[in-house]
């Protein structure tokens, strides 16, 4: 194999190493069980019930149910990524990683494909339930642009892993709970269940920077919403990329100051 | 040649937001470590040891100061040089959902081993390091010392030409101390690695390493090897005499002699080389018409160095 062809595949590997540890993990804990099955259900039954209760007609109906199923995706496989460099904290193994010849990139990108994989899991156990039981159809705005919606709930769930993942190595233990924080508070500026004209100006100002705002957008103009951005996907995709690189960038500092300040240390035993 | 090069290494940790403390780790460290040695870097708690590990093996940067190691500087070659290393801890601790072969196959892949090179790899570790009755048992699960032996396993994942043992027998029962001993020995006699090893256990030390450091407040006190450092501190080996008469003051006086000093009825001197020093007492205690009832020569701990050096 030629140099060039033993580098690409030393990369993948290093990225199936990673994705190999979060699947073998995922299938030993029971409290995935529950990220991936309870609190996605409970979500979209009590959402779907709320909409009854409501007498919401079908349009407003599908609304709440594409931010509740965008929440649940997007939740699970935005832990998966953050789960990279939490097993690590929490089993202090943290240097034996970063003590091999990897990037960010192989961390981030392996986790990210086992969070792909249990988000579309997820997505299609609620897509059946929204259909069973609320009659919302989730292929009614045609295949690609549901492939596009995915694609936006997943980069964004990509980024929101590498900023917790960011955190967790800035300050440690400390910012854990940003594993489960971050996400809610970028869906609630996204617009998750209302679209974000309703929200104080600067705050939409802010949801206008928030990618998954487009994709959201793109899709419920599927379901007879009027557009609220023009060129929603190239947009949120255009962002998302630039925020991908921006995050793995702040967490490629982060290491390198966890290393001078002796962080990376602390972090394992 | 040298395997580390180290010259004038400093580290500074500061904590604490409102109170602001500074921990000087490494004040000025130069460090010259030979390929194919093992090298002991010993001292007290708190002395600088696991940092100036940590920044030889590029978990840690030095704040000033420079490093090279196999020909790579610590800093700017950092990858590069991963590739050529690796480290084990007293204490390891891996992910606790894990299986001991997975967590190998973790590790090994991160240095691009994959597909049958991978699995043989994985086969050969767990025999060399007698884990075949573990390897599908959760990390969880595993004693403290059969997790030191894969720890030891995990850091031969990419056949490192260096490899960093920070307190390998850390809290493990002797027999099993001298198991890893043995396998470390091993390593250097028969694949040649060079191997820098901390830790508190001076009877390690001196079996193992071919030289050592002593290290106390971020500086390096001391150095060379184990002969050198008692001779260094003047603590060569001690001759023990019962003499008829029992004293003999003079004794001091005859060359190689370090110090001279009597108890219980004993005569006691302690000489730079016993085996060189021997006879020529003899012969001076026979030609004083001193008769020597009893005669015993015992090595100096290098313990007492260390104990010497903690003060």
């Amino acid at each position: 194999m030629s140099w060039r062809g033993e580098r690409w595949r030393a990369e993948l590997v290093a990225v199936w190493a990673f994705a190999l540890r979060s699947l073998l993990m995922a299938s030993r804990n029971i409290f995935f069980f529950f990220e991936l099955l309870f609190w996605p259900v409970v979500g979209v039954l009590s959402i779907g019930l709320l909409t009854k209760f409501l007498h919401l007609g079908a349009p407003e109906t599908s609304f709440v149910l594409i931010g509740t199923i965008a929440l649940s995706t997007i939740q699970v496989c935005q832990l998966e990524v953050s789960y990279a460099v939490l097993y690590d904290v929490w089993s202090k193994s943290m240097k034996h990683q970063f003590l091999a010849p990897i990037g960010v990139r192989h961390l981030t990108t392996g986790s990210w494909i086992v969070g792909v994989v249990r988000g579309l899991l997820v997505f299609v156990l609620l897509a059946v339930l929204a259909r069973w039981a609320f009659a919302f159809d989730v292929l009614a705005a045609g295949v690609w642009a549901l492939f596009l919606f995915l694609l936006g709930c997943f980069l964004t769930a990509w980024i929101i892993g590498v900023v917790v993942c960011t955190l967790i190595v800035q300050f440690g233990t400390r910012a854990e709970a940003s594993a489960w924080a971050t996400v809610n508070l970028v869906l609630v500026l996204a617009g998750i269940y209302y679209p974000i004209s309703v929200l104080p100006r600067p705050a939409a100002a802010v949801a206008s920077a928030v990618p998954l705002t487009y994709f959201l957008d793109a899709y419920r103009t599927h379901y007879g919403f009027a557009a609220e951005f023009p060129m929603a996907v190239p947009t949120g995709l255009g962002l998302s990329l630039a925020y991908l690189a921006l995050s793995h960038w702040s967490l490629v500092v982060a290491i390198q100051r966890a290393r001078r300040n002796g962080q990376l240390l602390k972090m394992s035993g | 040649m040298s395997a580390i090069v180290a010259r004038d290494v400093a580290k500074t940790f500061r904590a604490g937001w409102i109170r602001r403390r500074v921990i000087h780790a490494l004040r000025g460290v130069t460090l010259d470590v030979p390929r194919g040695a093992i090298f002991g870097l010993l001292g007290p708690n708190g002395a600088g040891k696991t940092t100036l590990l940590s920044i030889l093996a590029t978990l840690l940067t030095p704040d000033r100061g420079t490093v090279t190691v196999l020909g790579h500087d610590v800093v700017r070659e950092a990858t590069e040089l991963r590739h050529r290393l690796n480290m084990s801890t007293g204490n390891a601790s891996f992910l606790w959902s894990l299986r001991a072969e997975e967590i190998l196959g973790f590790y090994a892949r991160l240095y691009g081993l994959s597909g049958r090179r991978l699995r043989r790899r994985i086969d050969e570790l767990i025999e060399l390091c007698e884990l075949g009755a573990y390897r599908r048992v959760l990390y969880n699960e595993l004693s403290t010392g059969i997790k030191q032996r894969l720890a030891l396993a995990k850091s031969l994942v990419n056949d490192p030409e260096l490899l960093f043992l920070d307190e390998p027998t850390l809290g493990l029962d002797p027999d099993v101390s001298v198991r890893i001993r043995r396998r470390i020995a091993t390593l250097r006699r028969e694949r040649g690695m060079t191997i820098v090893l901390t830790t508190h256990y001076m009877r390690e030390a001196e079996e193992l390493c071919d030289e050592i450091a002593f290290i106390k407040g971020g500086l390096i006190l001391a150095g060379g090897t184990a002969a050198e450092l008692k001779r260094q501190f003047a603590l060569g080996d001690v001759i023990v005499f019962r003499l008829d008469p029992p004293t003999a003051t003079w004794l001091a006086d005859v060359p190689g002699v370090l110090r001279y000093a009597e108890a219980d009825g004993r005569v006691e001197c302690v000489v730079d080389e016993a085996d060189k020093r021997l006879p020529a007492l003899l012969d001076a205690l026979h030609a004083e018409g001193v008769v020597v009832r009893d005669v015993r020569v015992s090595e100096p701990e290098l313990e007492e160095v260390f104990v010497e050096l903690a003060r």
